[in-house]
């Protein structure tokens, strides 16, 4: 980060208006702006086919692997792959069950994550250095290392099985999270902490005011991340829960694709209909927050 | 201060660990051998065998208010072995798990995970008189059962009589009992334009996939050898190498392709053939005009003398169990002649007992689609149950895939030096 | 759990000389904040870390409470074992050609798409969702389209025509790990792009206006201004991409039914789950794990020494 710069300019603004001021002023730039756009779309394309293709593949009565396959076909569209997975899990109830896993994590990953992140960043300890390679050295470690371990130790010393808490606990503080608060703790201009403390601020209110306005689209990225991870996590809470009633859509789904999807009239939509069921979910929270990622209040959050 | 930290943080996973190590292990051996109450069991979750579970379930618990047994589902997927590792070392395995593979009851015996049916007075006599002389399969290396074999799927070929008559071929009567029969009718199938693949079994690696395409015609070819007999490995002899030369030109001139199919290939017509079990009659009745046949064996046997893979399921006590009493019983009564013909009804699976055909004459009179599977069901090899199981399926799937599938190499060469490294696995205690 | 102090933050070091007045209590507060995550490390991982190191010393195997089973210390003949086993070279060797292929194209993707997407344009909406549902979706749920595509018989091939590769792209044993690799590149990516975004929004705009005034070109503002300007985020990227692909598991796991062709797409951890979960090799399997965990620590390492430094 060039932070001699930032220190000299202590508001924080999205570079976007200074470009698009420039974009209007002069006109090779309107020509650059398409070959943007040309190679935006390009790539968006690339990125969005295979779901174009799970979804008119969830679509089909029968299968069709050919090229005229990628097109919707009227004569071959039908809801039947839908309706299957609706009739063999409870879909409200998976949804419910995902939605206490997922919020209980995004929760710890909040509150903790966040006083974590600030303290790695900003404040003075000992052992900082010892937390922060522990931090580390925790996302390196593959989880198929840990999970039998973890498991008898979640069941049998802490006695959470079949237990929201026992799904939760695990990824109660995601690491990575912690580490992008870290991160953009740290690019955030010293001088602004300065000037809070010795206008007698707290830490906890220089976090509040400060520090999390400042940070927001890093923040919205780490939920995003946090939200991910549970929602499309499969093993753990399949290990954890046997009673059913509690079990996440991932886990009702990848039993529906891998036990029952096979007797399925068109197993192959039917595979892509669970496809579409869990990724639905997900777009949609992600269409819900990701206006909040345009940035143009940044700089209202510094003044204020 | 940091050194501190560090020791809180050892003293603390030490006491997890203690903690996770000690623990009580409930009632001894003996006292749980007849102690009666309510247990757990664990079904396969598969609709048919659902059903199957909840009906004896409901049976039992409606004469035994003082034993009550509880039926969950658990996944037959992949993740099988993670779940029931898991429960063994966590202490928390049910009573009972219906569908535990024969392979991995080596491995659950070992973790410590398992009951000997042995040890139960009528214990060997009951699996013995249930399932005949099959049931000298199942005995662990220490000469006890730590399974019940329960039902079978015996492995035959399946084709589609229609795609057969549009090649020219004779849909009642198909040559494929010879090797170079089948290799001539697969060659007259592709060549045909009709179907992508003559037969698709899947190429990957996972340690079971040779109980689907090597194993069965091993089986035949051989007269009935298991994958390793007496610690020593077969199937690097003259039959093994047969039956693997036999999928190498089938791999060689593309009648099998080399890369898994998404979905069913025999239910899309893209593979003219397949290699099932008896529950391949309720899934593609409405889709496939089908007709049945054994394996090959390289020079043609009689129908019905030819063996085949058993694709067997067993149920394993476990011993996390405290009312083994209500266990061992619940058991017989699942197995019983009237469950049996229940399972047979509901499942169309085929269960371990003799005599299917005369104990059960009304099912296979209203239902003679079945004949045939319950006749190559008194014919089965298991796997081999011996020490390392699956780590000896592991070693042979990767040499047979890059001597067969991929065509590299020496295949006899290759088995020879995978069979060296087999032989020291299954003389692991 | 070991705990490796790192190289001290250079950044931390000039603060820390520069002083602070409320030291003392910025300690405590510092301990205080810390506390809850330090609480779950523990709680977590610490005794499964210190149980695999042990594992990876002795003939281990899960086992029921209370049964008699011999476990017993080895010293480091797992770890001879998996230096010595082709399979274990073999799927380091894999996930090298992974990390080469998959880690600069992450950056410099990323990176591109995300000034790109900085930039005042229509449809910034549509294009910042484009970019990231695959990242929001599970792998178990695009492997299906992913397979589809790429058969033999798939569309791709189907539109190569003569050009489609024999035999089949996962099935290939060139081919499969790059398309593995791309695949992933394509599934992370979103990710990345959204911390780069984030990163962006920290690059003053006065640094842009002065590349402006002195005349550079878009490639030139691109290389002096925005690439410094967010080197710290580059380094999580390449940080995190390195761990993500390290920990590679579920897409040959999925994409080419474990490990294939011929275990030319196999990966440490696809490894160490076959042995120690499949086949109750959990001694072995811990073994293999640690040694993966000092490799990515070791190139964590050379990354830090290379972006970190200023």
């Amino acid at each position: 980060m060039s932070r001699a710069t930032v220190e000299e300019t202590p508001t924080v603004q999205s570079s976007e208006e200074g470009q698009r001021s420039s974009t209007q002023s002069r006109s090779p730039r309107r020509k650059s702006q398409w070959v943007r756009l040309g190679l935006l779309t390009a790539g968006a394309l690339a990125f969005l086919f295979p779901f174009y293709y799970m979804l008119v593949g969830s679509l089909q009565e029968d299968p069709n692997p050919s090229l005229s396959g990628a097109f919707p076909n009227p004569s071959n569209v039908t809801l039947d792959n839908y309706q299957a997975i609706n009739s063999s899990i409870s879909l409200a109830r998976s949804l419910v069950n995902s939605g206490i896993f997922t919020g209980g994590v995004l929760l710890g990953t909040l509150v903790f994550g966040l006083l974590a992140g600030y303290a790695l960043a900003v404040l003075h300890w000992r052992g900082r250095g010892a937390v922060f390679a522990a931090l580390v050295l925790v996302q390196i470690i593959p989880f198929q290392l840990l999970m039998i371990p973890l498991y008898v130790m979640i069941v049998r010393t802490y006695g959470l099985a079949d237990s929201y808490l026992g799904m939760i606990f695990p990824f109660a503080i995601n690491s990575v999270a912690v580490l992008i608060f870290r991160q953009f703790f740290l690019a955030l201009p010293k001088d602004l902490f300065e000037a809070a403390r010795i206008d007698g601020a707290s830490e906890l209110k220089i976090l509040w005011r400060i520090a999390i306005p400042l940070a927001k689209p890093a923040i919205l990225t780490a939920v995003i991340l946090t939200f991910i991870g549970p929602w499309n996590e499969f093993l753990w809470p399949f290990l954890v829960t046997k009673d059913q009633d509690l079990q996440p859509l991932a886990v009702s789904l990848a039993n529906y694709i891998s036990n029952l999807a096979g007797r399925a009239a068109n197993p192959f939509g039917a595979i892509l209909a669970g496809a579409c069921v869990l990724a639905a979910p997900a777009v949609a929270v992600f269409l819900a927050f990701q206006r909040h990622f345009t940035s143009s209040d940044l700089g209202s959050g510094v003044k204020g | 201060m940091k050194r501190k930290a560090l020791t809180t943080l050892a003293i603390i996973s030490l006491g997890a660990s203690l903690s996770g190590c000690g623990g009580d292990s409930g009632p001894s051996a003996e006292e749980a051998a007849t102690a009666n109450g309510p247990i757990d069991i664990w079904y396969s979750n598969n609709a048919e065998e659902v059903a199957w579970g909840e009906a004896m379930v409901d049976a039992w618990n409606a004469e035994h208010p003082d034993e009550q047994v509880t039926g969950q589902e658990i996944p037959a997927g992949t993740s099988s072995e993670e779940v029931i590792t898991a429960a063994i070392t966590a202490g928390n395995a049910p009573c009972l798990i219906y569908n535990t593979a024969p392979a991995a009851v080596p491995l659950f015996n070992k973790q410590g995970g398992l009951v000997s049916l042995s040890e139960f007075d009528d214990g060997a006599s009951y699996i013995e008189t249930r399932t005949g002389d099959r049931s000298a399969q199942y005995l662990s290396t220490d000469g006890e059962y730590y399974q019940m074999p329960w039902k079978t799927n015996p492995s035959m070929i399946f084709y589609n009589k229609d795609i057969f008559s549009a090649a020219g071929l004779d849909a009642e009567n198909p040559p494929l009992s010879t090797y170079d029969e089948f290799l001539a009718t697969s060659q007259t199938l592709v060549d045909s334009g009709e179907v992508q693949a003559a037969i698709w079994p899947a190429a990957s690696s996972e340690f079971f996939q040779s109980w689907f395409d090597f194993y069965p015609l091993f089986i035949a070819g051989s007269g009935g050898q298991q994958l390793v007999e007496n610690g020593t490995s077969q199937f690097n002899n003259p039959a093994g190498i047969d039956a693997a030369m036999f999928w190498a030109q089938m791999y060689e001139r593309g009648l099998t392709p080399k890369e898994n199919y998404t979905g069913d290939s025999f239910a899309d017509g893209v593979a003219a053939m397949s290699i099932v079990g008896p529950w391949a009659i309720a899934v593609y009745d409405d889709a496939v005009n089908w007709g049945v046949v054994p394996v090959p064996t390289p020079d043609g046997v009689s129908p019905d003398e030819v063996s085949s893979f058993s694709d067997e399921k067993s149920i394993g006590m476990f011993s996390a169990c405290d009312n083994r009493g209500t266990a061992w019983e619940f058991l017989k009564f699942t197995t019983s002649e009237d469950a049996d013909g229940q399972l047979l009804e509901l499942t169309g699976q085929m269960p371990m007992r003799t005599e299917l055909p005369t104990t059960y004459p009304d099912y296979f009179a209203a239902n003679p689609d079945y004949e045939v599977f319950a006749d190559q069901a008194s014919r089965t090899v298991e796997v081999p149950i011996v020490p390392n199981s699956i780590d000896i399926w592991q070693t042979f799937r990767d040499a047979y895939s890059e001597a067969v599938i991929f065509g590299e190499g020496d295949l006899q060469a290759t088995f020879d030096e995978a069979a060296q490294r087999i032989n020291d696995l299954a003389g692991e205690e | 759990m070991t705990v490796t102090a790192p190289a001290a933050d250079p950044q931390t070091n000039e603060r820390s000389r520069r002083g602070s007045r409320h030291k003392a209590g910025r300690q405590r507060i510092g301990a205080l904040f810390i506390a809850p995550y330090v609480i779950f490390l523990v709680a977590i991982f610490a005794y499964p870390v210190g149980l695999a190191v042990y594992m990876s010393f002795h003939d281990y195997f899960f086992a029921a409470p209370g049964a008699i089973v011999e476990r017993p210390f080895i010293g480091i003949d797992n770890y001879i074992r998996a230096f010595e086993s082709p399979a274990v070279r073999q799927s380091f060797g894999n996930v090298a050609i992974f990390l080469v292929l998959n880690v600069p194209l992450t950056v410099v993707l990323s990176l591109v798409l995300a000034t790109a997407l900085n930039a005042a344009i229509p449809f910034r909406t549509f294009f910042r969702v484009s970019y990231y549902v695959p990242y929001i979706t599970a792998s178990v749920a695009v492997v299906g389209v992913w397979l589809f595509l790429f058969s033999g018989g798939g569309l791709v091939n189907n539109l190569l025509g003569p050009l489609a590769p024999q035999p089949s792209w996962f099935v290939n044993s060139t081919l499969a790990m790059p398309l593995i690799a791309i695949y992933v590149t394509w599934k992370q990516l979103g990710f990345f792009v959204l911390l780069y975004l984030a990163a962006l929004q920290n690059v003053p705009k006065e640094l842009y206006e002065a590349a402006s005034m002195d005349g550079a070109g878009r490639l030139r503002t691109f290389m002096s201004v925005t690439v410094p300007g967010v080197r710290s985020a580059t380094f999580l990227v390449t940080l995190l991409a390195t761990i993500t692909g390290a920990n590679l598991f579920t897409e040959p796991y999925l994409l080419t039914g474990g490990g294939g062709p011929n275990g030319a797409s196999a990966s440490p951890v696809l490894v160490m789950y076959q042995e120690g979960i499949q086949q109750g090799n959990a001694g072995y399997a811990a073994a293999i794990g640690i040694l993966l965990i000092v490799a990515v620590l070791m190139l964590a390492g050379i990354q830090r020494l290379v972006l970190g430094r200023k």
